[in-house]
């Protein structure tokens, strides 16, 4: 065989292993043609459907939090690997993978298990009303369920069917009604058996990329084993437990106040009844977070370090994609930390609304 | 052909010296933690070493992760590297391709030559890593096994066994190296080349995972899921990473043999 | 033994052999001459199947290289640009490795042939010290007993008495020569004319990639035909030989005659004072450097 043909021989091998994989990724997925009202539906539907497989999220929002809100950060601003087994709502695992550990949630019967193993240890804490956003949160049956609330087949538009994790997903547009919306539109894409949302990029006002995505790269609608879900500590294991779960869950259980029923023209949510208000619903949401000063300087200093940092009269505002922060108050002072997928004017809006209409249990603390 | 090359490689002093050097880094990592009991904070560190502080089997692991991203690949770059190239820098390649030695078969027995000098590395680190461990470190008591990364109970077969797949994991990721530098060892005169060419390689790969603009090419980088070992720690084993891992050493080992073979066949041998 | 047409290699835009044909026969000593860089080695290493011709055909043993090289080879003993070894392992466990890596011969007679091929190039004193340690002889030595170790049909050596010293030479020498007369085939590549002359049977000198003579060494070195007379009595010789002589360099006459013993009558019966008087004979050096010059006129 001449020098010409033994290297025609590998180009072709390339050209095969590299080739074969593209071409077959390249081939279209087939589209239904469900409509837009039915895949609503069906997505709808498919809230109680068991499922499982491995997700990757890509958020591009940087937010400069850390400290007690640096899981958030990583959560939004990284890249998250996960893999989960969901039986239902009150029985699954969520694992989030590192490249040398990993960070479990273990939830049955209104009780959640982290378990790090880089930190070896397990915390149980029953799931709070308030709290932080954590990974379980963001695969996308449970993404879509808390972004599709309140949304009927009106708000929706079919777009092109996409494959993900091998199945032709249809997709579907989700645009926003709310004037205090900062979130441009929602795709979504789900697999056509069984509703189950597979794919979720939210998109802020004029970008060209979204601004977070989640999906699955291998997805299953079967029902995972019971065993899946089950944390069988090894021996030597010891199980915390944790009265409070994090910054939002000690403030919603201990600030001694209550924070008003509407700000910035958005109803407070039947789930808030503590000091931590939650207001809005689905695409347009925001959450109010009375906080002490010693917990407000430090988190002012950082936004103050954020590029793109604005000092209004209503306090410290960054924005990241479609999210926006406001910390009210003056250095020394606690304040709210207002947070959440809506305009800055509505934030500066509903600083006011809580500044006024706040109530106090006790004398001001 | 084969036996001839691992006469070579055994009768060969500097084969034992890397293995030693290799092999002296976790053993130093090892007695520091047993004297200073100063595990790395979670998070950081490689994998697998903060747990050792309480259980000195998985000190094996922990050792395969200190070696694998830096010490193991330079010392299999520099062996391959040497393979085609040093044999013609010492004037012996003419010598065996005249005796004749068929080309085809002599880049094969030196892919296996290096590849028993992998096997032998990681044994000896594993080997004294256990040792070590279980020594210095002290083991979990026998019969319960260890922790997995999940947090459930693994039993000791089933450390046993999963730590044989991780050491062969790791050695076919090697072969991967070995064959990148390999090729190069044909193409250019001296080993020295062959080997900073084959580093070269591996750092671009390296650099190239922690750049988001880089994220089409990562699924296809020579280091991109060296480390996926890890994984199969887990509980279950996630295997897609470590399948997609497999799939990828072998393109490379098929693509730079090939490529190898190519460019040695019929290469002109003047040196 | 070795045969090649038209052989011919291009490094890029450079010609390094420019269309040989080499005829070695059977039971020759060929000395193959030339310059430091006129071809030599890059033909030598064609013939092994080192460097691929550009075009040209070349027949080893009676069957085409490189593509028989398998059959071929075996029975091909070759240094090549001096020995080379694995430095840190003993001559011994060097010639063990060379045996072990190629084809024919058993494990068990191993140690027999590697003791006879030390034996015939004088090492069969060698201890186990590591070829790093030899001195330029001792590794030239071993190169040649790598090469006989097969006890090959051809041997093929590139300048085999570098580095010895005169004693070595004549050991190697004879030892060559000895192979040849039992039947071994030796071509010698080789730019010192003075050992081909002393050797070789047949010979071919290369100039700058050109195969420019090719020849019978007694044939290129048959009397010429001419007579030297050295005598203090030029001019009476000159009238004598009227029209033979042919040239003259100081007292030296060149003559051309058919009959050397006439001619000696002749002087003598004239009474000429002869200093001496001998055939013409050409040395290698100037058969060598008249192909070479015409070559280079021919250009």
């Amino acid at each position: 065989m001449t020098r010409t043909r033994r290297w025609a021989v590998v180009a072709v091998g390339v050209l095969l292993v590299v080739g074969v994989p593209v071409a077959i990724r390249a081939i279209p997925p087939s589209d239904s043609d469900v409509g837009a009202g039915e895949l609503l539906a069906a997505v709808a539907g498919s809230e109680d459907h068991p499922w499982s497989g491995y997700v990757e999220t890509e958020g591009a929002l940087d937010l400069p939090v850390e400290d007690d809100f640096s899981d958030v950060g990583s959560l939004f601003g990284e890249s998250t690997r996960m893999r989960a087994w969901w039986r239902g709502d009150d029985d699954w695992r969520v694992d989030r993978l590192l490249v040398a550990g990993e960070t479990d949630l273990v939830h049955h019967s209104g009780l959640t298990i982290e378990w790090s193993y880089e930190g070896d240890r397990a915390r149980l804490s029953r799931d709070p009303d308030i709290r932080l956003p954590r990974t379980a949160d963001l695969v996308p049956p449970v993404l879509a369920e808390r972004l599709l609330r309140d949304v009927d087949a009106g708000d929706v538009v079919r777009i092109e069917a996409r494959r993900v994790a091998g199945v032709d997903a249809p997709g579907l547009r989700l645009e926003p009604t709310a004037p205090q919306a900062s979130v441009d539109h929602v795709d979504l894409w789900a697999d056509p058996e069984s509703g189950i949302p597979l794919r979720i990029e939210v998109f802020a006002a004029g970008e060209p990329s979204p601004s977070f995505t989640t999906e699955f790269r291998d997805f299953s609608a079967a029902t995972p084993a019971t065993a899946a879900t089950d944390f069988p500590a090894a021996p030597g294991i010891e199980v915390d437990h944790d009265d409070v779960l994090d910054i939002a869950d000690a403030a919603n259980q201990y600030a001694p106040l209550r924070p008003p029923d509407r700000v910035g023209g958005l109803a407070k949510s039947s789930t808030s009844d503590g000091a931590v208000g939650v207001y809005g619903v689905g695409l347009t949401q925001l959450i109010a977070i009375p906080m002490r000063d010693r917990e407000a300087d430090p988190l002012r200093e950082q936004l103050g370090q954020t590029p793109g940092v604005r000092h209004l009269a209503a306090g410290t505002a960054v924005s990241a994609g479609p999210l926006g922060v406001l910390l009210t108050g003056e250095d020394g002072d606690g304040g709210w930390l207002l947070a959440g997928t809506v305009t800055e004017t509505t934030l500066v809006e509903a600083a006011g609304d809580l500044a006024r209409g706040t109530t106090y249990l006790q004398d001001d603390s | 052909m084969i036996a001839v090359e691992l006469r070579k490689l055994l009768l060969s002093r500097r084969t034992w010296v890397t293995i030693l050097l290799i092999d002296a880094l976790p053993t130093l990592v090892g007695v520091l933690l047993a004297v200073t009991d100063l595990g790395p904070r979670p998070g950081t560190g490689p994998a697998f070493l903060s747990a050792v502080l309480t259980d000195g089997t998985l000190f094996p692991l922990a050792a395969l992760a200190i070696v694998l991203p830096l010490f193991l690949p330079i010392a299999v770059a520099v062996t391959a590297g040497e393979a085609i190239a040093g044999e013609a820098q010492q004037g012996t390649l003419r010598y065996l391709l005249v005796r004749p030695v068929g080309r085809t078969r002599l880049l094969v027995a030196k892919l296996v030559g290096v590849m028993v000098f992998v096997v032998l590395t990681v044994l000896v680190v594993a080997a004294t890593a256990y040792v070590v461990g279980v020594v210095l470190l002290g083991s979990e008591d026998v019969t319960t096994g260890a922790t997995s990364v999940s947090g459930s109970s693994l039993s000791t077969q089933e450390l046993a066994g999963r730590t044989m797949l991780a050491l062969a994991y790791a050695m076919l990721c090697m072969l991967g190296v070995a064959a990148i530098a390999l090729f190069l060892s044909t193409v250019v005169t001296t080993p020295l080349a062959a080997a900073l060419g084959t580093l070269g390689v591996l750092v671009t790969s390296t650099v190239l995972l922690t750049l988001d603009a880089a994220d089409v090419l990562q699924p296809y980088l020579p280091t991109r899921y060296w480390l996926s070992f890890v994984d199969l720690f887990r509980d279950p084993i996630l295997w897609r990473d470590v399948e997609r891992g497999v799939l990828l050493q072998i393109v490379y080992v098929v693509v730079f043999l090939g490529a190898a073979w190519a460019n040695f066949a019929t290469k002109d041998i003047t040196d | 033994m070795i045969r090649t047409e038209g052989l011919t290699k291009q490094y890029g835009r450079i010609t390094a052999v420019d269309g040989i044909d080499l005829d070695v026969r059977e039971g020759d000593v060929y000395g193959f001459l030339g310059a430091n860089g006129s071809g030599k080695t890059t033909t030598v290493r064609m013939l092994l199947g080192l460097v691929l011709a550009t075009s040209g055909s070349i027949e080893v043993l009676g069957r085409p290289m490189p593509a028989s090289g398998r059959d071929v080879l075996p029975q091909v003993g070759s240094m090549v640009e001096g020995p080379a070894a694995y430095p840190q392992l003993s001559g011994r466990t060097n010639l063990a490795l060379v045996d072990a890596s190629g084809p024919g011969g058993g494990r068990r007679t191993r140690a027999g042939r590697i003791d006879d091929a030390l034996a015939r190039v004088g090492l069969d004193g060698v201890d186990k010290r590591p070829v790093r340690a030899y001195s330029l002889g001792m590794r030239q030595r071993l190169g040649l007993a790598a090469a006989l170790l097969r006890t090959p049909r051809l041997l093929v050596l590139d300048e085999p008495t570098n580095g010895l010293d005169p004693q070595g030479i004549r050991e190697i020498r004879q030892l060559l020569l000895d192979l040849n007369a039992a039947g071994t085939t030796v071509f010698l590549s080789s730019h010192l004319l003075a050992e081909i002359e002393q050797m070789c049977t047949r010979v071919g000198v290369l100039d700058r990639g050109r195969l420019v003579l090719q020849d019978e060494l007694a044939d290129l070195q048959r009397p010429t035909g001419r007579m030297v007379v050295r005598t203090p009595d030029v001019a009476a010789v000159r009238g004598l030989f009227n029209g033979q002589v042919e040239s003259q360099d100081g007292d030296r006459l060149w003559i051309r005659v058919d009959d050397p013993a006439a001619l000696n009558a002749r002087l003598v019966g004239a009474g000429i004072r002869v200093a001496e008087l001998a055939p013409e004979k050409r040395t290698l050096e100037e058969i060598v450097l008249e192909a070479a010059t015409t070559s280079g006129d021919r250009r």
